[in-house]
């Protein structure tokens, strides 16, 4: 690696972001170029980013960066990341069994990121629970929740930073959890005093962090940031309201380079498999009920809704790097899959009833992007893509690269044939800067 | 995506935390990074009397753990912890509380600065085994030494000061020289204080030297050990509280006898004495770098009321 690479999934998530970071930090490593730190900056620990521990053992990085494997990877937490210091401790306990030494003294956390607690779970999950069947597709960890009660109240909201002061914590927590029991009536929860001390122990085994951390980080060498869900999830870009609460563009990494001395070249990296996947409910032009692809990791979760399968959309992977601001490179992953299943087809454009095509012999391949921040537009999306019914090619499993770097304009310079590091192959060099 | 599938419940992680522990103990092997009680960020370190230590006599002693410093962090870290039973044991000082940290380099370094509590007993040895050996630091003969002087002046309390306008000791061991002023982006990263403008150094050691008696230490086995330049810079600075040391072995005994000087409990000699008395063969090189300060020196204590910073 000669920069910083940063890693975002071009789809409603899974596409194998975990496996693409681990590649990325083993590949440095062995050229000698270590990747420092993985940084994340979107999402919280509904993350499940699927990586193989060097023994071949799964383990689902939500919270520690996927490149946690590679010996002297860190991660680092950054303000934009919604922090769950409980989870994190189940998932550093799994690291260890794993073979990771001391998992929690690899995490650094910036203090002003918000803290997801016991509470927001609960009101998050009877908030899902209210909706019925009309459910977004929550991963019922909280996290929207986080997200809303930090931005009404900024000041109240619980940060990484006040886990060393149990004092601050507690007059924090009583507040946000008499607040959400008056907004749902019954909020289960353990005492205020509870959490707070378990987070003071937690505060003594990683690092809080100030402003400079990720300059210093920059400056000392390659840094992979490491996206968490996908751009189509987009809390303003996705399809409305089935989308998530944070910004799941390259917008937020690059906010954070801009603001470091040491900027240095980025690479965007965008991840898509060579098919679409889809948990929950949502907008899913391309999905085939008939498909039958089997998923070791992804199943069906309580909260979320099923998981569904679909053919690659050219379209709203088009869209999803429109939105993005562009991608420099591809990571192409599930190339095994697609030579299994050459039954899988590629979406090139929608006829959408009530909505005839400019040019109907092409269909409609292109979904403009509304003005910013705005959902009502994203909204409208929704239901045009609801009705859309895909057009399908088929493609010959080895065509797979050629096709999506077509659609993409961009070259696919990762590609994955399997769950291993060893099945990700490298083109180089992998981090060209633009 | 996913469905969360690590417990975020309470007691499960209290038990973890508890149970777990051999998986995520603070370790010489694994950490590289501050051990929390030892960052410096948004803290006041605090010397304080009580019912058991009426006159405490605060004692901080902060050394350069960088690259440059070879294996001197190693041997101090073994060597430190026998510095209070040396204090007490002489009587150069009845009260003493001690604290010990680290200076890297903020400049390019994870752990620019590690600053432990200060006590009155054997408790700052755990400090001592957490401070992280980074060995980092720039090839440039600068480290953050004002950072970590920024720390003592501005960050700390002492009722040897505040209530016996009494200075404390400060032992800086290192071998390189300090970056020419205090820069506000890492004081606002690593202490997490603001400042409009960058604070030059003579201002910084001037604030500093008011309520601690600064001594710089210029340890054997450095790389720039002996080095005219690094002397002659801490000399504009510190005058002749700078002292070269040419046998580590005889740290402690070094600073111990510069409290007992500064304290007037004894001179040089029969400082000088008391070690051949306890068998210590750190004589010649204790005398070789206290001679400067030569015999008991006069306590300055500023008048009371006199404003802190």
């Amino acid at each position: 690696m000669n920069g910083h690479v940063i890693v975002v999934d071009l789809g409603y998530g899974d596409a194998g972001k975990g496996g693409i970071v681990a590649a990325l930090c083993s590949h440095a490593a062995l050229n000698s170029q270590n990747v420092s730190t993985v940084v994340r900056f979107n999402g919280g620990a509904q993350a499940a980013h699927h990586v193989l521990s060097p023994s071949g053992q799964p383990h689902a990085f939500a919270q520690f960066g996927s490149g946690t494997f590679t010996e002297g990877t860190r991660t680092f937490l950054s303000r934009y990341m919604l922090v769950n210091p409980l989870a994190l401790v189940a998932e550093a306990e799994h690291l260890a069994r794993l073979g990771v030494h001391d998992p929690l003294s690899l995490i650094a956390i910036d203090r002003d990121a918000a803290l997801t607690t016991p509470y927001h779970q609960a009101a998050n999950r009877a908030r899902e629970r209210a909706r019925g069947a009309g459910r977004h597709g929550s991963c019922g960890m909280g996290i929207g929740e986080t997200a809303r009660y930090a931005l009404e109240h900024p000041e109240d909201a619980p940060r990484a930073g006040d886990m060393t002061s149990p004092r601050t914590l507690d007059r924090k927590l009583t507040l946000l959890r008499d607040r959400l029991t008056a907004e749902l009536a019954g909020t289960p929860s353990p005492p205020p005093g509870d959490i707070a001390a378990v987070y003071h122990a937690i505060a003594a085994r990683v690092t809080l962090t100030g402003d400079g951390y990720l300059n210093r980080l920059l400056r000392d060498g390659p840094v992979v940031f490491e996206g968490a869900q996908g751009v189509l999830l987009d809390e303003w870009r996705g399809f409305h309201p089935y989308t998530t609460w944070s910004t799941t563009t390259f917008e937020n990494a690059e906010t954070l380079l801009a603001e470091s001395a040491h900027p240095g070249a980025a690479l965007r990296l965008g991840v898509t498999r060579t098919y679409q996947t889809r948990h929950g409910p949502g907008p899913f032009p391309t999905e085939d009920p008939s498909l039958s692809i089997a998923e070791p990791h992804n199943t069906d979760g309580p909260w979320q809704g099923p998981f569904r399968l679909g053919h690659l959309d050219a379209v709203t992977l088009g869209y999803a790097i429109e939105v993005a601001g562009g991608v420099d490179a591809i990571a192409l992953t599930h190339l095994d899959t697609a030579r299994r299943h050459p039954e899988l087809k590629l979406c090139h454009a929608y006829d959408i009833p009530g909505q005839p095509a400019k040019q109907p012999a092409e269909g409609v391949d292109r979904i403009h992007p509304g003005p910013p921040r705005n959902l009502g537009y994203q909204k409208d999306l929704t239901a045009t893509l609801t009705a859309a019914r895909p057009r399908c090619r088929q493609v010959a499993p080895e065509d797979w690269p050629n096709v999506v770097t077509e659609i993409t304009r961009a070259p696919v310079t990762i590609s994955s044939r399997g769950p291993a590091t060893a099945d990700k192959e490298l083109m180089t060099p992998a981090a060209a800067p633009r | 995506m996913g469905s969360g599938r690590w417990s975020a419940d309470v007691y499960e992680t209290a038990e973890r935390l508890r149970g777990g522990a051999s998986a995520f103990t603070y370790s010489d092997s694994g950490a590289r990074t501050v051990h929390p009680d030892l960052d410096p960020y948004d803290i006041i370190r605090e010397s304080r009397d009580s019912a058991e230590h009426p006159d405490s006599l605060a004692i901080a002693v902060l050394f350069d753990v960088t690259g440059s410093m070879g294996a001197v962090p190693r041997q101090l870290q073994t060597k430190l912890p026998k510095l209070l039973g040396l204090i007490k044991d002489g009587g150069y000082a009845e009260h003493p509380q001690i604290m010990f940290g680290a200076i890297g380099d903020a400049t390019c370094d994870r752990a620019p600065l590690q600053i432990g509590q200060f006590e009155s007993d054997n408790r700052m040895d755990t400090d001592l085994e957490r401070i992280l050996l980074e060995g980092g630091g720039g090839g440039q003969k600068t480290e953050s030494y004002e950072l970590a002087m920024y720390f003592m002046a501005r960050h700390t309390a002492t009722d040897c000061w505040e209530r016996r306008h009494k200075r404390g000791y400060l032992f800086v061991v290192g071998d390189e020289m300090p970056y020419p002023g205090v820069k506000p982006r890492e004081v606002s990263a690593w202490i997490g204080d603001e400042l409009p403008h960058p604070l030059p150094l003579a201002n910084l050691i001037a604030q500093l030297t008011r309520h601690w008696d600064t001594y710089y230490i210029l340890p054997a086995g450095a790389a720039y050990a002996g080095d005219g330049q690094v002397l002659a810079a801490w000399r504009r600075l510190l005058g002749q509280n700078v002292l070269e040391l040419t046998d580590l072995d005889a740290v402690c005994e070094t600073i111990a006898l510069t409290i007992g000087l500064g304290e007037e409990a004894i001179d040089l000699a029969a400082g000088l004495g008391d070690l051949t008395d306890v068998g210590s063969a750190a004589g010649p090189a204790v005398k070789r770098a206290l001679a400067a300060l030569g015999h008991g020196r006069p306590r300055r204590a500023l008048p009371p009321g006199s404003v802190l910073l």
